[in-house]
C-alpha cells in the first residue's frame, strides 16, 4: 500500500512540474547580451553553406556570416543543429536565438518567424543526369522530379511558391512534373539522380551552388537551362522581439555596405550573390 | 539446441540427393547473376574463351564451377565439429560481407580521417544516451510492473495507459512530441534530455511488460511462503521473487538493450551529435555518404556484438544458455 501511495505522489509531482511555465517573448536580445552567446541554428549537412569541415568543425558561408554577426554584436557564437523542419516550424522557445540557414522568407514561414534581413540571393536550377536527353525545362514535363522536402524547390515544383521579400525577381513555372518526389534534402535527391537517367529520378530542383559543388565532386549531373528562380535568403528569428530584429537588420545592412558579405560570398561561391541578379 | 537428441545420423548435407539439389539451385542462381564479365569469368578464360563474348554458355559454365566450389565447401564444413562449423561459417559470411562493401570502391583515407571523431564524439554520445536511458527505463519498468500487478485500480489504470500509449506510438514521433510538445507547456527541454526521456518512456513501457511477465511466472506459493514468514512486500520482492524472475527477465532485456542502442539514432533528428547524426553529416561536404554510412553501420554492429557477448555471459551466469 505504501508503494502505491508513493506512485500517486510521483504522478502528481510530475504534473505540477510541467505546469510551471516561463515566458520567452521579447527577450531574445536581452538573453543574447546577458549570456554573451549567440546561439545559431544551422544545418550541418548543407555544403557549402554550412557543414562539418575536415577538422570536424562547423564551416561554410552561413557559418561565416553567423560568426560575423556575433562579432558585431560583441558576443560569442554557438551552433546548434536541429533538423530543418524543426527550425522552420518556429516557436523556438529560446532554445536558440537566430537561424542563419539560407532560409527563403516565404509567406507561410513569415507567419511563425520574423526575417530581419535578406543577406544574399541564390539561383535555383534544374539538374538532370548527364546522359539525359532533356534540352529545355519543359522536357521534364510528366517526368519524376525531386526536391528536398519543405524547401522552396519543392514548392516551386508544386507551383505554390510565393516569396514576399522585397526585391525578389519575377519568375514563371517552367516545368510540370508528372510526379514530385520529396527527399530529406537536396543531396539525397542528387544521390538518387546520380544512379542514372530515369532510374529513380529524371531531374531535380536545387540551389545552383549546391548542384555545382556536387558536379565538382564528380556527380554525373548537368544543369538544365537557366536558373528557374532567384530566391532571397534571410536571417530568421522567433517572432516578437522588435529590438533584436532591428539590430540584426542594421548589422546585415552594414555588412552589405562595407563589402564583408561580398567577400564572404566570393570566398565560398566564387561569385557575388549578395545583390538581386537580373 | 532445442532438445538433447541421442539419435546419431549423417548431416543432411552429406546425402547425395541434398548435394545434387544444392548444386542445381546454386548453378541456377549464379547463372542468373551473369558472371562471365566479372573476375570469375576471367579465371574461366581457358574454358570459355573471351569472357565478354562467351554469352549464355560462359554464364552457365562460370556459375557451375562456382556452384561446385560452394557445394564442396558446404560438404567439408559438414564434417567439422559444431564449434568449428560456427567459426568457419561466420568467417565466410564476414568475408562475403567485406567483399560486398569492398566492391563499392570506398575511399579509405576519408574513412580514416573521420573515424576517430566518429568514435570520440559519436560512439561516446550514443553510448551515454543509451546507458542512461536503459537504467532509467529499468527503474520505470519495475514500478510499471508492480503497478500492473497491483490490485489498486488506480495504479493499474495509469500503468496500463502508460504502456499502451508509449508502445503504441512510433519512437520517432515520441522524440518529436517530447522535444516540440513539452515547450508548449512552458517547459523548454534540451535535445539530449528530450532524447533520453523519449527512449526511457518508450523502452520503459516495453520492459514493464517483460518485468511483469517475469514476476508473474513465479509460483504463487513463493509469495504465500514468504508472507507467512513475515516478510513484507518489498522484502519478498527483493529477496524471493526478483532473484527467481531474473533468469526469465534477463534475455529479453538484453534484446531491449541492443534495440535501444540502435534506436538512439532517432534522436539525431533533434540535432544530437551521436553516431547516426555524424554518419549523415560528416560525408556531406565531400559527397561521401556511403563511406560514412558503412563505417557507422560497422560501428553499430561491433557495439551490438559486445552487448550480445555480455548478454550471453549473464545468461550463462543464470544457467539458461542454449549452447
Amino acid at each position: 500500500m505504501k508503494l502505491k501511495r508513493r506512485i500517486f505522489t510521483l504522478a502528481t509531482g510530475a504534473a505540477l512540474a510541467f505546469s510551471v511555465s516561463a515566458a520567452f517573448a521579447d527577450e531574445a536580445l536581452d538573453r543574447v547580451m546577458s549570456s554573451g552567446t549567440l546561439k545559431v541554428a544551422t544545418d550541418a549537412s548543407w555544403a557549402p553553406q554550412s557543414f562539418l569541415n575536415d577538422d570536424n568543425e562547423m564551416d561554410g558561408f552561413d557559418v561565416d556570416v553567423a560568426r560575423e554577426v556575433a562579432k558585431r554584436l560583441g558576443v560569442e557564437v554557438e551552433f546548434v543543429t536541429p533538423s530543418w523542419d524543426i527550425i522552420t516550424a518556429g516557436n523556438w522557445n529560446g532554445r536558440w536565438d537566430l537561424s542563419v540557414g539560407s532560409m527563403t522568407p516565404t509567406k507561410a514561414r513569415s507567419e511563425v518567424l520574423s526575417f530581419p534581413a535578406v543577406y544574399y540571393y541564390t539561383p535555383a536550377a534544374l539538374a538532370v543526369h548527364k546522359d539525359s536527353g532533356a534540352k529545355v525545362e519543359s522536357d521534364l514535363d510528366g517526368k519524376n522530379v525531386g526536391a528536398g522536402t519543405a524547401t522552396t524547390f519543392e514548392l516551386y515544383l508544386q507551383k505554390d511558391l510565393s516569396i514576399d521579400a522585397e526585391g525578389t525577381p519575377e519568375f514563371t513555372y517552367k516545368v510540370t512534373p508528372g510526379k514530385i518526389k520529396s527527399y530529406k534534402d537536396s543531396t539525397a535527391a542528387m544521390d538518387d539522380l546520380r544512379l542514372g537517367d530515369g532510374v529513380r529520378l529524371d531531374g531535380m530542383v536545387g540551389s545552383l551552388p549546391a548542384i555545382l559543388s556536387a558536379i565538382k565532386s564528380n556527380y554525373p549531373l548537368r544543369v538544365l537551362g537557366d536558373p528557374v528562380f532567384y530566391e532571397p535568403l534571410a536571417l530568421a528569428i522567433d517572432k516578437g522581439d522588435e529590438a533584436f530584429n532591428d539590430k540584426l537588420a542594421g548589422i546585415v545592412g552594414d555588412m552589405k555596405s562595407d563589402g564583408t558579405l561580398k567577400t564572404l560570398s566570393e570566398k565560398w561561391y566564387g561569385v557575388d550573390y549578395t545583390s538581386a541578379v537580373e | 539446441m532445442l532438445f538433447a537428441d541421442t539419435v546419431v545420423s549423417d548431416p543432411a548435407v552429406h546425402k547425395p540427393k541434398v548435394m545434387l539439389i544444392m548444386l542445381v539451385v546454386a548453378t541456377f542462381l549464379l547463372t542468373l547473376f551473369g558472371l562471365n564479365d566479372t573476375i570469375y569469368g576471367e579465371f574461366m578464360r581457358p574454358v570459355i574463351g573471351e569472357p565478354k563474348e562467351s554469352g549464355f554458355f560462359g554464364n552457365v559454365a562460370t556459375g557451375f564451377v562456382l556452384a561446385i566450389i560452394f557445394v564442396i565447401n558446404v560438404v567439408l564444413i559438414g564434417f567439422a565439429a559444431f564449434r568449428v562449423q560456427i567459426l568457419i561459417v561466420w568467417l565466410e559470411l564476414l568475408l562475403l560481407f567485406l567483399a560486398f562493401f569492398y566492391s563499392f570502391g570506398l575511399n579509405y583515407e576519408f574513412i580514416q580521417s573521420k573515424i576517430w571523431f566518429m568514435i570520440t564524439q559519436g560512439v561516446f554520445t550514443t553510448l551515454y544516451i543509451s546507458a542512461i536511458s536503459i537504467v532509467l527505463a529499468s527503474i520505470v519498468a519495475i514500478f510499471g510492473a508492480v503497478a500492473k500487478l497491483s490490485s489498486n485500480g488506480f495504479a493499474f489504470a495509469i500503468a496500463s495507459f502508460y504502456t499502451s500509449f508509449f508502445r503504441g506510438l512510433p519512437l520517432l514521433m515520441q522524440v518529436y512530441l517530447i522535444y516540440l510538445g513539452l515547450p508548449q507547456l512552458g517547459y523548454v527541454i534540451d535535445a539530449v534530455p528530450a532524447g533520453v526521456l523519449a527512449l526511457t518512456l518508450c523502452y520503459g513501457a516495453y520492459m514493464t511488460e517483460i518485468f511483469r511477465a517475469g514476476i508473474q511466472s513465479i509460483n504463487k506459493g513463493q509469495w504465500e511462503a514468504s508472507r507467512s514468514m513475515g516478510f513484507g512486500f518489498a522484502l519478498t520482492m527483493r529477496r524471493i521473487i526478483l532473484p527467481q524472475a531474473m533468469p526469465l527477465i534477463i534475455p529479453p532485456t538484453g534484446n531491449q538493450f541492443i534495440a535501444m542502442l540502435k534506436d538512439s539514432s532517432l534522436v539525431s533528428v533533434i540535432g544530437v551529435w551521436e553516431l547516426m547524426f555524424l554518419a549523415r553529416t560528416l560525408g556531406n561536404k565531400d559527397f561521401r555518404h556511403m563511406e560514412m554510412l558503412i563505417t557507422a553501420a560497422l560501428i553499430y554492429w561491433c557495439l551490438s556484438i559486445c552487448l550480445e557477448l555480455i548478454q550471453s555471459r549473464i545468461e550463462r551466469h543464470y544457467n539458461t544458455i542454449s549452447h
